[in-house]
């Protein structure tokens, strides 16, 4: 694959997002939603105690709490919702932008001038897939740095400490890019299919479905991934993304994409 | 492999039984094909006759199922990324990116084309004015009208000077000003020696534009020039129109006279059919004033282009499809 050929795909592709203003709203609305809820709810709470139940439950799971404030606690637990909030950032805005971009192509028709030039499909899927997915990963990387400062600056060490714990950094720094690059499979795969973004969005969101799971078990204290579950969560969806990701290259198909996409 | 060094050759595009199968059904079979360099070669049929997919097999868009072609000298299947690089092609719609500005669609597919910065610039620039765009060329191309979007497109199938263009159905669903426009632009390309195979259904482009002109239906069904094929096919035929209407003798002189092969009487008309109106037409006009006939207007008529194309596919015209030429 040669670099310079994706960079103009990847340019191109960039481009045309800044000036879809629906894709912009989508893309740029939920993360400065997402760096403010958490911190007022978390004030919001700050006064509070959680149930005795509750807090023996999550002080067995946390241990490292221990030492909290009853209002700490309850803020750190508050808190500690938003971070599967963090990994639904790189699964939508992904998949956003890759089923815009491809079945955006399909309805007008703007990929067999493409395909005809001197291009390997594999350089143009690659410059739309990191295309999609790094604005997915940076958005949700950069909410997630004015998260923490705005938490060390409104709440002191305690929830800083909460905040920028090995689970954090794991599920942001780890599990969100490979949460990522599935949003971007699903999003191949599907806007093949589909001629509709909205419909391909709705489809393509069933990868959204067990990271909804995630926040559910963690709402109720009933699980709380460690680093280590959050790595081996991202390996695992790595490799059934890269599996994906074969299937998306086929109906990527020069042929396929001329004789069957419509 | 077939190849040729692609300078060498006269022939810009070759195919030899060129076929393609989409699952039972052939689109196209045994298709044999030569273009000569500088060459506008019409591929003329109805729609689903296989032009659409003639050109993607030689632009290296889709693999023929079977037989080979060449364009340029490079074979389509196994050296394809050779062959796009240097073909340009228009397709049915304009496909262009209408978020981008005139200039951005074209830079785009330059650096696609591997052009660097200062050819970009000054093929973009070139295109633009020559196409009348450049005026136009910082506005988004999703503001532009059909015709002006069917002229980018063309330039941006030039933008890497290829050995060969490929127009398909190039003013397909524009409005007759549009299209106009359109066929002025392929008629600069033509006058600039560039070799062209032009896709389309509307026969008087075909006839205007090309050559040669290929008749197809899921194959090569004939190709010649427009004045081979009216030669070959439908009759050719002289008019004169006498002030008193033609007399037994008027015809019975004429039907006397050497390379005539018919003669009639239609509404106080002679019609004269023979191979070469234009060389008899002297010889018939002495022998009519001879006859003591008033000649008032001597036409001679070929067949049109319509009719030629109507008798080549086996299809039974809906009219009798003569026009007059000089």
């Amino acid at each position: 694959m040669r670099a310079g050929i994706i960079m103009t795909v990847l340019r191109r592709e960039w481009f045309e997002t800044v000036r879809n203003r629906l894709l912009m709203s989508t893309i740029l609305l939920p993360p400065i939603l997402l760096t403010v809820a958490p911190i007022a709810l978390a004030g919001a709470v700050g006064s509070e105690r959680l149930p005795p139940e509750l807090a023996t439950q999550v002080l067995s799971q946390r241990p490292e709490w221990a030492a909290l404030t009853p209002g700490e606690l309850a803020g750190a637990f508050a808190v500690q919702q938003f971070l599967v909030f963090f990994l639904l950032m790189p699964a939508y805005i992904p998949l956003s932008i890759a089923t815009f971009s491809i079945i955006g192509e399909k309805q007008a028709r703007s990929l067999e001038p493409v395909l005809a030039a001197p291009i390997r499909t594999s350089e143009l899927l690659a410059g739309k897939a990191i295309a999609a997915l790094v604005p997915g990963v940076l958005a949700g990387w950069a909410t997630y740095v004015v998260f923490v400062l705005l938490a060390s600056l409104v709440y002191g060490p305690a929830l800083f400490g909460v905040v920028t714990d090995g689970s954090w950094l794991a599920g942001v720094f780890l599990l969100g890019p490979a949460v990522g690059l599935s949003s971007v499979v699903a999003g191949v795969i599907v806007s093949a299919r589909v001629n509709d973004p909205r419909v391909a969005q709705q489809i393509g969101g069933v990868i959204i479905v067990p990271i909804v799971g995630l926040v559910l078990l963690q709402a109720t204290g009933t699980l709380f991934l460690g680093p280590f579950g959050y790595a081996v969560l991202a390996v695992i969806i790595l490799i059934i993304s890269l599996v994906g990701l074969r299937i998306g290259v086929r109906l990527f198909d020069r042929e396929a994409i001329l004789t069957r996409w419509r | 492999m077939t190849e040729t060094r692609p300078a060498d050759s006269p022939i810009a595009v070759r195919a030899t039984r060129l076929g393609r199968r989409f699952g039972e059904r052939w689109a196209v079979r045994d298709m044999d094909l030569e273009v000569r360099r500088g060459e506008v070669l019409g591929l003329l049929g109805p729609n689903g006759a296989g032009k659409t997919t003639t050109v993607r097999m030689l632009t290296a868009l889709i693999e023929p199922s079977e037989g080979t072609a060449t364009v340029d000298g490079f074979d389509v299947r196994e050296r394809s990324d050779d062959v796009r690089a240097r073909v340009g092609i228009l397709t049915e719609t304009p496909g262009l990116y209408d978020k981008l500005s005139a200039t951005a669609n074209l830079d785009f597919f330059g650096r696609l084309y591997g052009l660097d910065a200062a050819t970009r610039a000054e093929r973009i620039g070139h295109y633009l004015r020559l196409f009348g765009l450049w005026d136009r060329r910082d506005d988004v191309a999703g503001t532009f009208s059909k015709g002006m979007k069917q002229k980018l497109a063309i330039a941006r199938a030039l933008l890497h000077d290829p050995a060969v263009v490929f127009l398909d159905e190039p003013t397909a669903a524009l409005d007759p000003e549009a299209a106009f426009l359109v066929r002025e632009s392929i008629e600069t390309l033509r006058k600039a020696g560039r070799t062209i195979i032009l896709a389309t259904h509307n026969l008087d482009e075909a006839d205007r534009l090309c050559d040669r002109i290929a008749f197809v239906r899921a194959g090569l069904v004939r190709i010649d020039t427009p004045a081979g094929l009216r030669g070959g096919v439908g009759t050719r035929r002289l008019t004169v129109r006498l002030a008193s209407g033609p007399s037994k003798a008027i015809l019975d002189a004429v039907r006397a006279m050497p390379g005539i092969d018919a003669v009639e009487a239609v509404d106080g008309v002679l019609r004269v059919g023979a191979a070469d109106p234009e060389s008899i037409a002297p010889s018939v006009v002495r022998t009519l004033v001879a006859a003591g006939g008033d000649v008032v207007e001597v036409r001679t008529e070929q067949a049109s282009l319509e009719r030629i194309y109507f008798e080549v596919m086996g299809v039974r015209p809906g009219a009798d499809g003569m026009q007059a030429g000089d």
